[in-house]
């Protein structure tokens, strides 16, 4: 099990994160349903990295957090540097998933100096009027999160078994909560406006059966970020980090790992 | 106890099958549905009835917002308002009423709700509900995890608009205005503030600190509401409120005919095209996520867990003697609606009753047979609940003699040949 420690940082929020692996230091930014069910991608990732992946403000034990964040990209963002500098991170390799790509993508394109090597999976922050995806925030609140899934029965599976029912729902309810407020009433955050700020090698991941993300935002988001690479994951939906653990760390590091700068460091 | 005339304006053209072929009745309900020309008739055969119960004697006459939505056809009450100040001379007009997130900036709100109790003469009731999920973020947008906390700041920004006679600056998080100066003003200062609500705590604890009217809009009825307004009771005493029924109002659909088989004859067709169609709502839009307050969350979860549906179209298989018996509807002979509001009125401890005596696909003239019985026959024998209590809650009008009279409109001259003698 991932274990939390808690962090100060000079906002005054208090930080819930996990820490674990050896070399170079890799955040994760979690995607709409926090850091829930993410402990197997966690040790895959951890055997190539020193994985710190902490809960966003608004998120889990920090969802008291969320009325702190304005809904644009900038309290986001200074939380995130802020949070590099507690850690002593000058530079950090980045990944994130969904809401959570957005979040990276913001950090990358608004302080790039911080970012080493960036990847994005099913990054949400961009509109195609022509393929707008499902809306995750107008399902039937019985089972919210169904959607984020590449099968029925899939969201039982990770979010509720083993926990208490309520709980559990609640939390999942509170999770979407936070995401709406960054989302709210459709994604479209600006950044597109910003992506060409992004210097670090890009990786951007798309998911076949991703109803959120259909496949055309993978290239939008590609032609945005100058050399960035696009790829497509099968047989998962919005969160392969869930569906898919041992690929989607495979991805992630396999291309973080292939970049010159890595190498050489 | 004072009865309050109340019209949804729903639109009565859904076709038989609009529950299986069509998601939802609001947000993204089909507009092909929609007919302008009909509309013309809908709306003026609507405003006829709210004119009609003037004269019948009702102590108000009530409208309210909706967006997107094919049960209610008001996207502006303020429009009804508006008509309503020229075409009828007494009744409160209960404009219950408008969601003050949903303007920016919400001064627009103060000024619109001024000119109606200016043209009124004083006889505007302001409602200011936090709305539903369904008009504030799926139908408007607004952001779910902002939308109390801009209503909020709006309710204190249109206070102050409407009270301080200086100009002033107003810096909040979500508005801000450099000059804030309100013109035109209200003659009732302010206008009487009832707070539609479904039932949350924070609401409740809002009206006690404010002195607040609390109406509780619901479509299930007075024996499900009497739990819940037992728990708003209970809340004002807790808090140190001095009873007085007059502070709380509750909207119940009523019909009235000469028996019970009658009732059930002439209503029952119009009451399953409300209960079914008009509150056919995905599911999916009734609670955006963060809508609804973590404690609002919780409990609800935990009574769907005990088997209690929170559907608003859960009277859709019930027969007619159920929809009675659990009080979805007031229905039936004078006798039997008179016990009925007897029952209501005790069971809620409200003094303020809205009555939805139009529903679903009624058409005007049975409405206004019912609406008269009600006025003619009931309000009579049960005006006299709660008259020990002074009601701080209506508005407090000009005195009659020195309002203004709107010119009667010349009906003589044919379309287009009025002529205007100087």
């Amino acid at each position: 099990m991932m274990e939390f420690r808690q962090l100060i940082t000079i906002g005054g929020l208090t930080v819930h994160y996990a820490r674990a692996g050896q070399g170079q230091p890799l955040l994760f930014l979690h995607g709409m349903l926090g850091l829930v069910a993410f402990d197997s991608a966690f040790s895959f990732l951890a055997e190539k990295f020193d994985v710190i992946a902490p809960w966003a403000p608004g998120w889990g034990p920090a969802k008291d957090d969320l009325d702190r964040m304005d809904p644009g990209p900038l309290d986001l963002t200074l939380h995130h540097c802020d949070l590099l500098d507690a850690l002593q991170l000058k530079r950090t390799h980045l990944a994130g998933t969904s809401v959570g790509a957005w979040m990276a993508a913001e950090l990358a394109a608004i302080a790039p100096a911080r970012v080493e090597c960036l990847v994005l999976v099913n990054p949400l922050g961009l509109w195609l009027d022509d393929t707008p995806g499902e809306d995750p925030f107008a399902v039937h609140p019985g089972m919210p999160s169904e959607i984020l899934f590449s099968a029925p029965g899939l969201r039982k599976k990770y979010i509720l078994e083993g926990r208490d029912k309520v709980d559990a729902h609640v939390d999942e309810l509170l999770a979407l909560r936070a995401s709406a407020k960054f989302l709210w009433p459709i994604p479209d955050t600006g950044i597109s406006r910003r992506l060409h700020r992004i210097k670090a090698p890009t990786l951007v991941v798309t998911s076949a059966l991703d109803r959120i993300v259909p496949a055309p935002y993978g290239p939008t988001w590609q032609a945005g970020i100058v050399g960035s690479q696009y790829m497509e994951l099968v047989g998962t939906g919005h969160v392969p980090e869930m569906e898919r653990p041992a690929v989607f760390a495979t991805v992630v590091s396999q291309f973080i790992l292939a970049q010159p700068q890595t190498r050489a460091s | 106890m004072k009865f309050h005339w109340f019209n949804l304006m729903p639109w009565p053209h859904l076709p038989d099958d609009f529950t299986t072929r069509y998601r939802s009745v609001w947000v993204d309900v089909d507009s092909r549905l929609f007919d302008a020309r009909k509309a013309n008739q809908v709306y003026n055969d609507y405003l006829d009835l709210l004119e009609f119960a003037e004269e019948l004697g009702y102590d108000g006459l009530g409208i309210n917002e909706h967006h997107q939505n094919a049960y209610g056809l008001m996207p502006s009450p303020q429009l009804m308002a508006a008509t309503l100040a020229r075409r009828t001379r007494d009744a409160s007009i209960l404009l219950l009423g408008q969601s003050l997130a949903l303007y920016d900036p919400p001064t627009r709100v103060a000024e619109e709700m001024a000119m109606i109790d200016c043209i009124s003469g004083g006889r505007l009731i302001s409602g200011f509900p936090v709305g539903s999920s369904m008009d504030d973020n799926y139908a408007c947008g607004v952001n779910p995890a902002t939308l109390r906390e801009k209503y909020l700041e709006a309710h204190d920004l249109v206070k102050r608009a409407w009270a301080d006679p200086d100009v002033f600056a107003w810096n909040g998080k979500h508005y801000k205005l450099r000059y804030v100066n309100l013109w035109p003003r209200p003659i009732q200062t302010p206008p009487p503030i009832w707070i539609p609500g479904g039932g949350s705590i924070e609401t409740w604890d809002f009206c006690a600190a404010h002195h607040y009217n609390y109406s509780y809009l619901s479509f299930q009825g007075y024996v499900r509401g009497a739990q819940l307004m037992e728990g708003f009771w209970r809340r004002m005493e807790t808090l140190g409120q001095e009873f007085n029924p007059y502070q709380a109002a509750f909207a119940q659909q009523i019909c009235v005919a000469e028996t019970d088989a009658e009732a059930q004859r002439l209503y029952e067709k119009h009451a399953r095209y409300f209960f079914s169609r008009c509150l056919h709502v995905h599911p999916g839009f009734a609670d955006a996520p963060g809508y609804p307050t973590e404690a609002t969350i919780r409990a609800g979860l935990t009574s769907q867990m005990a088997g209690q549906s929170s559907a608003l179209n859960q009277a859709t298989t019930l027969s007619w003697r159920e929809m009675i018996d659990l009080g979805f509807l007031v229905a039936g002979s004078v006798d039997s609606v008179c016990e009925q509001i007897e029952k209501l009125a005790l069971g809620l401890k409200c003094g303020h009753l809205v009555c939805l005596l139009h529903f679903g696909d009624m058409p005007n003239e049975l409405c206004r047979y019912s609406s008269e019985l009600f006025a003619r026959r009931v309000i009579p024998k049960t005006r006299p609940f709660w008259d020990e209590y002074t009601d701080h809650w209506s508005p407090q009008p000009m005195p009659r003699e020195t309002r203004a009279v709107p010119r009667a409109p010349s009906r003589g001259a044919p379309n287009g040949s009025a002529k205007t003698t100087p």
